[in-house]
């Protein structure tokens, strides 16, 4: 990209500035804490000001209109607001700036309120000193501001999609029908995530693989999505727009069809005909089905599974070559496969990495690989379904007997505050386990479903009506969390709990205890947030740009989360929120270029000595020696440099100059405040 | 394994010295044998007893086992502790003066009327926890001390509550004695004097003696210590070992007084991990005051001989 932009990187002409100052009472927010009155008189006296005011909301269109009008009918040359924050209004007061002729970077913002009024509300003279010393250091600093030009950047016609569960194939289908060329990668042998272990939905009790499936079959023949399993990131460069996402596709032993033309193989490439598998002499556990059932060295995690291509294990395969002969002329097994980066470029990114459980070992009460009897949520799950280890027919692992009584121990580590465990709500249990309930009532006439809940939060659309249908149904609730599960010796469980509505405690013998175990990011969310700096809560869930109104965004521009690995949801929420997250990430690349705030660095080229030791501290390699005038100077590469300010810092001549964060505006801001204006 | 003499400033409490001599004797004894000295700690008072006192009124409860720490301050010496009682009190309350400065402060104040102030240089331990630890004891060191096995019979193990309990103020941090739920250490313990440690249902259950229980209710206290005597039975236990006096006192009492007021008879033995440890290094019951006992100690001693 070349890049010819208007701002200048030497010093601006001298001019004497004139300031207008306008202080925001926020309704009672600032007003309520902080004498506006006093701080506005105070800044009339302020060097450079030569206007100020305040107003009841200058958020307001009234109030933008004052500062339009004050720069017309005063000639100002900068403009300094006190009221919220940057984050909330600095594009509001920065049109209101362009709007009354200035350039909008002639802008300074004043936080009085969120580290102001707001954090000192019960002391009406500290805080209202401090609005003072805010409102002089914006003063020192817009009196240096300078004119500057935001860069566009053309916008990549492509998008990345990190995890294919039901939001990130939502989330591609969606790019790829508007017309977006899309990565989905998937760190699994097969897409489908977390639903495709489901055996139902709730409330409205859908085959969990039959709605998914054709979904799943259609992310693995559109065209327009590039679909890569066993693959995960491994590095990200760039900004929106323009990143370059290097991927590493973990070896599979197995070619597809694709990959075997490309290599001469005629008729060649994995059909999914299993002979490979029936010949294996490796038996190894089934991660996919929780280790309950076996799977060979080569495998397939379930019959529909997409892409329908086989997969080594090379940590169990012996090497045994069995596999290569059963596949024949196919010639589909490379025993030496190695892992392949390769780099792609995208216009914007896509976040749905999903969940795991919280190991619920950890709270040993409830005894869960202790005592045999004692499974999980998703156990249950595959326990129950048809397509599961055991055809759907329910067993308890101790002696593979039909139980006859099942405990639904809910918030298993969720809400919980005990420092073992999550202190959220993980949202969809409760819904789960009143579905749980509903199967085990159905298909096991005479079976008793006792559910120790602390709420039910039947929270969607037809979802206090199911839980209506399913005590209806018969099934027991026992308000209270679970204190303690006791293995008896015939391998039954007793529950010990107490009932907060009897104010009692109860104990129940059951034959199998089903944890709703608390949920968590997976580990690889993490690895994939540092990469493209993400910010987490405090929880680890990614931290969407606005809780309310933009729960699809980040603080990364280009960068969206859909779906769980943004903090618990259920199905319809993932979905919705995938599809937003879709919308999101398709507006900059139809909008075909992006503007970047230009708050980059520049070098200073007539005093740059050409050390060339900046150009190791830069974090973004943005910056390059070059040759100018038979002199070798440093040159910024305006795109890719992030305005971090290390090399600005770093400068032994001080040649490097910060745009809107220049030595003299911050000298100015500290002389402002230690000086207390007197300069 | 240590080689050193570990010095520890001895804690004894009350209930240990009034009612089961033979666990003073035996803790010092054993603690000899396996090179731990126990230094009297001179002028100590009551921990104070942390269900009778905390309950009431928290700041006596600072004060006095303040003093206590104080006194082992200046003795330059960690406290070792025979009581699980006496554990919450002492090693509670030395955590939350070290770690609040204000709470520190106002103790200081009233520990001013006679002189003493609290610095925070001590740690305190109870012997089971020195006795499991390989830096200062460990498993391998008692069984070598171990001159008398005690061979063929079935002991029940009880933890108590207020060495393990709340697990989230304690600072075992999670190894093998931070476990209060399904923790094993104790019947490592056991096994390591050779006899046999057995698993019984809801082990980690209250003996019913604590927080007042026991002088506030005693029916009920009682009701919890049947409870747990009949689960220690039906696996057959041919003793008790516990690690704190009131809890043993509970069970050796308490059998007594459930004779009376259920009629339920149970005669099976308690004794404390110090006195079990010193029967296996071979002192005798007449040194460790087992006649002391409620509970005869006899068909235990007698099931002993008839397995050596």
């Amino acid at each position: 990209m070349v890049y010819t932009g208007k701002n200048a990187a030497s010093s601006p002409a001298v001019e004497e500035p004139r300031i207008g100052v306008f202080i925001c009472h926020c309704g009672t927010n600032i007003a309520g804490s902080i004498d506006v009155p006093a701080v506005k008189e105070y800044a009339e006296t302020i060097p450079h000001v030569v206007v100020a005011q305040n107003y009841a909301y200058m958020c307001s269109t009234p109030g933008q209109n004052m500062i339009k009008e004050a720069i017309e009918e005063h000639h100002l040359t900068g403009i300094v607001v006190a009221a919220c924050t940057p984050r909330l209004h600095e594009q509001t007061f920065r049109t209101a700036t362009a709007n009354g002729g200035l350039n909008q970077f002639r802008f300074e913002m004043a936080n009085i309120r969120d580290q102001g009024s707001w954090v000192h509300m019960h002391d009406w003279d500290g805080g209202t000193d401090k609005a003072k010393d805010a409102v002089r250091i914006a003063v020192a600093k817009a009196a240096k501001l300078e004119d500057l030009y935001p860069m566009a950047v053309p916008v990549e016609h492509r998008a990345l999609v990190v995890g294919a569960g039901i939001g990130g194939i939502q989330a591609s289908m969606d790019l790829a029908a508007a017309g977006i060329e899309t990565y989905l990668i998937e760190k699994e042998p097969t897409i489908g995530g977390r639903m495709s272990q489901l055996d139902k939905t709730f409330p409205t009790l859908d085959c969990s693989q039959c709605i998914l499936s054709p979904k799943m079959a259609e992310a693995g023949r559109t065209p327009n999505i590039k679909l890569y399993t066993l693959a995960e990131v491994e590095n990200v460069e760039g900004y929106i727009g323009n990143f370059d996402v290097t991927i590493r596709r973990h070896a599979r032993g197995v070619l597809t069809p694709t990959e075997a033309a490309a290599k001469g193989i005629v008729g060649g490439g994995c059909t999914g005909c299993g002979d490979c598998s029936t010949v294996c002499p490796v038996v190894k556990p089934n991660s996919w089905e929780f280790g309950m059932a076996p799977r060979k060295a080569i495998y397939i995690q379930h019959a529909q599974v997409v892409p329908l291509i086989y997969t080594i294990d090379f940590d169990a395969c012996v090497k045994c070559g069995l596999c290569i002969t059963a596949c024949g002329t196919k010639k589909a097994i490379d025993l030496e496969m190695e892992d392949e980066l390769f780099t792609i470029k995208v216009g914007t990114v896509i976040i749905a990495t999903g969940y795991e459980t919280f190991p619920i070992e950890q709270k040993k009460e409830w005894g869960y690989k202790l005592y045999d009897n004692v499974i999980t949520s998703l156990e249950f799950e595959r326990l129950i379904c048809a397509s599961g280890p055991t055809i759907g027919h329910l067993v308890r692992p101790s002696d593979g007997e039909t139980p006859k009584s099942v405990g639904f121990v809910l918030c298993a580590g969720s809400r919980d505050n005990t420092g073992v465990g999550k202190p959220y709500c993980s949202r969809f249990c409760c819904m789960y386990s009143l579905k749980h309930a509903h199967q085990i009532i159905e298909k096991i006439p005479g079976c008793k479903a006792y559910i120790f809940y602390m709420d039910i939060r039947s929270f969607g659309k037809a979802y206090e009506e199911f839980y209506y249908r399913i005590q209806h149904e018969g099934a027991k609730f026992i308000r209270g969390r679970v204190a303690m599960i006791q293995e008896l010796p015939n391998k039954n469980l007793l529950v010990i709990a107490e009932d907060t509505l009897l104010g009692m405690p109860v104990e129940i013998e059951v034959d199998l205890v089903v944890l709703a175990a608390a949920i968590q990011p997976t580990a690889e969310t993490e690895v994939v947030r540092r990469h493209f700096g993400v910010s987490c809560s405090i929880d680890k869930w990614l931290l969407e740009a606005h809780p309310k109104l933009n729960p699809c965004g980040t603080t990364t521009a280009g960068v969206y989360l859909a779906g769980v690995c943004q903090g618990p949801k259920d199905i319809p929420d993932t979905v919705a929120q995938a599809e937003g997250a879709a919308s999101a990430a398709s507006i900059p690349i139809h909008a075909g270029q992006v503007e970047l705030e230009p708050y980059y660095a520049q070098c200073m080229q007539d005093i740059c000595a050409g050390c060339g030791m900046c150009v190791n501290q830069c974090p973004y390699s943005a910056l390059a020696m070059t040759i100018v005038d038979g002199r070798t100077v440093m040159e910024v590469t305006a795109a890719k440099c992030k305005g971090c300010g290390t090399c600005g810092g770093f400068c032994p001549g001080g040649a490097i100059k910060m745009q809107h964060f220049t030595s003299p505006q911050i000298l100015a801001q500290i002389d402002a405040f230690f000086l207390g204006g007197e300069q | 394994m240590s080689h050193e003499t570990h010095k520890y400033a001895f804690f004894l409490g009350c209930i240990a010295p009034n009612r089961y001599p033979g666990i003073e004797a035996s803790a010092i004894r054993t603690g000899k044998n396996l090179g731990i000295e126990l230094v009297p700690l001179k002028g100590a008072s009551c921990c104070p007893a942390p269900g009778a006192f905390g309950s009431i009124d928290l700041n006596v409860w600072y004060a006095m086992a303040a003093r206590n720490l104080i006194l082992a301050e200046q003795m330059n010496m960690d406290i070792a502790l025979i009581c699980n009682g006496c554990y919450k009190s002492i090693w509670e309350v030395n955590h939350k003066l070290k770690h609040n400065d204000e709470l520190r402060d106002s103790v200081n104040e009233v520990l001013k009327e006679v002189d003493m102030e609290f610095k925070g240089t001590t740690n305190v331990y109870h012997l089971a926890e020195l006795y499991y630890n390989d830096d200062v004891c460990g498993l391998d060191k008692i069984r070598d001390s171990v001159n008398t096995p005690l061979a063929g019979v079935k002991v029940a193990c009880h933890y108590g509550c207020h060495l393990l309990k709340p697990a989230k103020d304690r600072e075992f941090a999670g190894g093998a004695i931070g476990d209060s739920e399904h923790p094993m250490w104790f019947e490592e313990l056991v096994d390591a004097l050779g006899a046999e440690a057995v698993e019984y249902r809801n082990k980690m259950e209250c003996c019913g003696a604590g927080g007042g229980v026991r002088g506030y209710d005693i029916a009920h206290a009682l009701d919890i210590t049947n409870e747990k005597l009949t689960n220690m039975a039906a696996v057959g236990a041919d003793a008790i070992v516990d690690t704190c006096p009131f809890c043993q006192l509970q069970f050796d009492r308490g059998q007594f007084e459930i004779g009376q007021k259920f009629g339920v008879e149970w005669n099976i033995p308690v004794l404390h991990y110090c006195e079990m440890l010193g029967l296996a290094q071979g002192m005798t019951p007449n040194e460790l005051g087992l006649d002391l006992h409620q509970i005869s100690c006899n068909p235990f001693l007698d099931k002993l001989k008839g397995g050596q």
